[in-house]
């Protein structure tokens, strides 16, 4: 019997082999009516009585384990338990069994839904959301109902974790030890679990559709390279994935142990090789795998998920541990890159037809301008403590930057009339992220000390292309000219006005891409921690003399498909080893 | 006659947020102390205090003025505790 396949988006590399346990199975199977007697009516009502008590005590439990920085997660677990708590939810599912003579599952759906109906009414956007908390608290109420206890740990294997979704909450709870790798039906490739699967390094898959499907403790295998999960696999394939998770783990020892040497070609050219990332957490694996520094932090995590705006105290305290722990080594800290679609319980809902083209990043820390000051005053009081640099996102024009300088310099002069020390020399930097930006890069090289080139979003703004829109996804082609001339005319703009240009995109950690940034000269790169052995021990393979000619060859191409072709056979000559491993932005042709 | 002990008050809110789940997580248990019988009056409509998904249902934003009524022994001593918990501690948590 052939064996069954389900495709998602590989958001943590690595193999895994093992048998499956489903959390929270019932969330997304549907809700059945039962009709009872009088007579069960007792018994029906002890059974939901008893659901909701598991289900708080099981809460009660997570609360205690929530470590204490992470502050939020707790005020949320604890508004659950007041919900859980809250009699007349219990109460009027009770009276729902007993007037309609129904089971308990039953009864506990319409006690929601008579919640919801109630707020609805209500007008305030962020406190009708809260329906979605009661919705939470019932499947935990429901779970318990079904009869499933988390029980995943009590088994004397490592299990392979499958779920429909995985929120704060279960990502807390889960007992890491006991899981070799997870993947979740729904989420994308930006979604919480893939950041907590990379900072633990193990394989996980989101975004798999019909994994309901799949049977506890079912044998799978689990690719974390191309996003399969393969159940029930026959000899062949085992042995196949056997055979490539041994073949990992030597590689990836092998170039761990020499991920510290430096990114030099043979021919001595030198590359910094910085991390990307976006939680605290991660810092380790930075250096665990080899970065030279931090040339991206994503400071938004810190603002999403909770209610209010951190505090720039809360804000100060981040950033001066991860400054003093990456020290000597920098830390860039992009200012906040947040769309007002993504903030909206405490901006207001904002009908944006196209936030992607709307009020984001810069745009909207202008427009709140005490946010943007409070973030900028965290990030230069952390500078007196490490080697800090800021950056700002989605920079479009001169006269922009202007504005945001004086508001930066504002807030140092601020500073300083306070007493408040800081370092004077902390860099300030932009992102090129924009086409208007590249093409007057030369004018803004004069205002900033470095630039920082995001290809991600170059290439979608660039090319017109949403890469998550899976219609239009085959045009995203980082090799496309316009992309390369953009690039390249970015890199030689900064350096002819004498500042540092690194690139920070997913092309920094594209095996493929790697010759033709090289050939460019960057002055680093900035990638995911994961990718970095692998890219420096490229990078260590080839000489700069053939990366030049690789570019130029690249360059005069008109064709994005010869270009490719180009790129794959280069890179195959040098990296046959590796790249089985690697996922890369250019399609197979 | 312990039982007829009546004690009311009106506070203002003052929560960037108006009364959302954590503050009203806070009142629910606080009121929960109490044996009195709580209310959390707003724009012409009155709610359990002991109840958050009661006091959610309110959707009270900042600046509202909210009443606290409370009836039984401990009336007065429910009243004056929410009246504080109002006046400092919703403050500085958002």
């Amino acid at each position: 019997m052939a064996s069954k396949v389900f495709k998602g988006i590989p958001v943590s590399a690595g193999l895994a082999i093992g048998r499956t346990y489903f959390l929270n199975r019932e969330a997304g199977t549907s809700i059945v009516r039962i009709n009872i007697i009088p007579e069960q009516v007792p018994q029906e009502t002890a059974r939901l009585k008893q659901g909701f008590n598991a289900a708080l005590d099981e809460l009660e439990n997570i609360l205690k384990k929530v470590p204490r920085d992470l502050k939020e997660q707790a005020a949320i677990i604890d508004s659950h338990i007041m919900i859980l708590r809250d009699e007349k939810f219990q109460k009027s599912a009770c009276d729902y069994v007993h007037s309609r003579l129904i089971n308990a599952e039953w009864a506990l759906e319409n006690a929601v839904n008579d919640i919801e109906r109630a707020f609805s009414r209500i007008e305030d956007e962020y406190i009708r959301s809260r329906t979605q908390d009661v919705r939470l608290v019932a499947g935990r109420v429901r779970n318990k109902l079904y009869g499933q206890s988390k029980s995943y740990d009590s088994k004397s294997e490592r299990m392979i974790l499958l779920a429909h979704d995985l929120s704060p909450a279960d990502t807390i709870e889960l007992k890491l030890d006991r899981i070799m790798a997870f993947a979740t039906a729904t989420g994308g490739k930006t979604s919480h679990a893939g950041i907590i699967a990379r900072s633990l390094q193990i394989p996980a898959i989101v975004g798999a559709e019909g994994l309901e499907e799949i049977q506890d403790d079912h044998v799978v295998i689990l690719d974390g390279f191309s996003g399969k999960i393969i159940v029930e696999p026959d000899a062949e394939e085992l042995t196949h994935y056997t055979d490539l998770k041994q073949r990992f783990s030597e590689y990836y020892s092998q170039i761990k142990r020499n991920c510290y040497l430096p990114a030099e070609t043979i021919d001595g050219y030198q590359m910094q090789v910085l991390a990307n990332i976006e939680l605290f957490e991660e810092v380790t694996s930075v250096i665990d795998n080899g970065g030279e520094g931090i040339g991206l932090y994503r400071t938004e995590y810190s603002f999403l998920n909770r209610n209010n705006w951190p505090s720039e105290e809360e804000l100060y305290e981040e950033y001066r541990d991860m400054a003093s722990i990456v020290y000597p080594q920098k830390v860039v800290f992009r200012t906040l890159d947040l769309g007002a679609d993504k903030i909206s319980p405490h901006f207001g809902p904002l009908e944006e037809v196209n936030p992607a083209l709307g009020l984001r990043a810069i745009r909207f820390c202008q427009q709140n301008i005490e946010l943007f000051k409070a973030q900028l005053r965290a990030i230069l009081r952390a500078s007196t403590l490490g080697n800090v640099a800021v950056m700002f996102p989605m920079i479009s024009g001169l006269q922009e930057l202007r504005e945001v300088k004086e508001i930066y310099f504002d807030v140092r002069e601020e500073m300083r009339k306070a007493g408040q020390p800081f370092n004077d020399e902390v860099p300030f930097g932009i992102m090129i992220e924009l086409p208007s930006a590249v093409f007057i890069a030369d004018v803004l090289a004069r205002e900033v000390d470095f630039f920082s080139i995001g290809t991600n979003d170059l290439i979608q703004y660039s090319l017109g292309i949403d890469r998550t829109n899976r219609y239009v996804s085959y045009l995203y082609q980082p090799l496309h000219p316009a992309v390369l001339r953009s690039i390249k005319y970015v890199v030689d703009a900064g350096h002819e006005a004498g500042i540092e240009v690194n690139v920070c995109g997913e092309v920094a950690a594209d095996p493929y891409c790697i010759p033709i940034l090289m050939g460019m000269q960057l002055d680093s790169i900035s990638l995911n921690p994961q990718a970095i052995p692998g890219i420096k021990r490229i990078i260590r393979q080839t000489t700069m003399e053939e990366c030049k000619e690789l570019l130029k060859q690249v360059l005069t191409s008109s064709q994005v498909q010869q270009s490719n072709r180009l790129v794959r056979d280069k890179i195959f000559t040098h990296f046959p080893e590796g790249l089985m491993f690697y996922t890369s932005l250019i399609e197979e042709s | 006659m312990a039982e007829d002990n009546i004690c009311e008050t009106t506070i203002n809110l003052h929560n960037e947020f108006g009364l959302h789940a954590r503050p009203a997580g806070r009142i629910a248990r606080a009121a929960q102390q109490f044996e009195a019988r709580i209310k959390l009056g707003f724009d012409g409509r009155e709610v359990d205090a002991k109840s958050i998904l009661d006091i959610l249902s309110l959707a009270a934003p900042n600046g509202s003025a909210l009443r606290i009524l409370a009836q039984g022994n401990d009336a007065r001593h429910a009243v004056e505790h929410l009246e504080s918990l109002f006046r400092e501690k919703l403050r500085e948590d958002g």
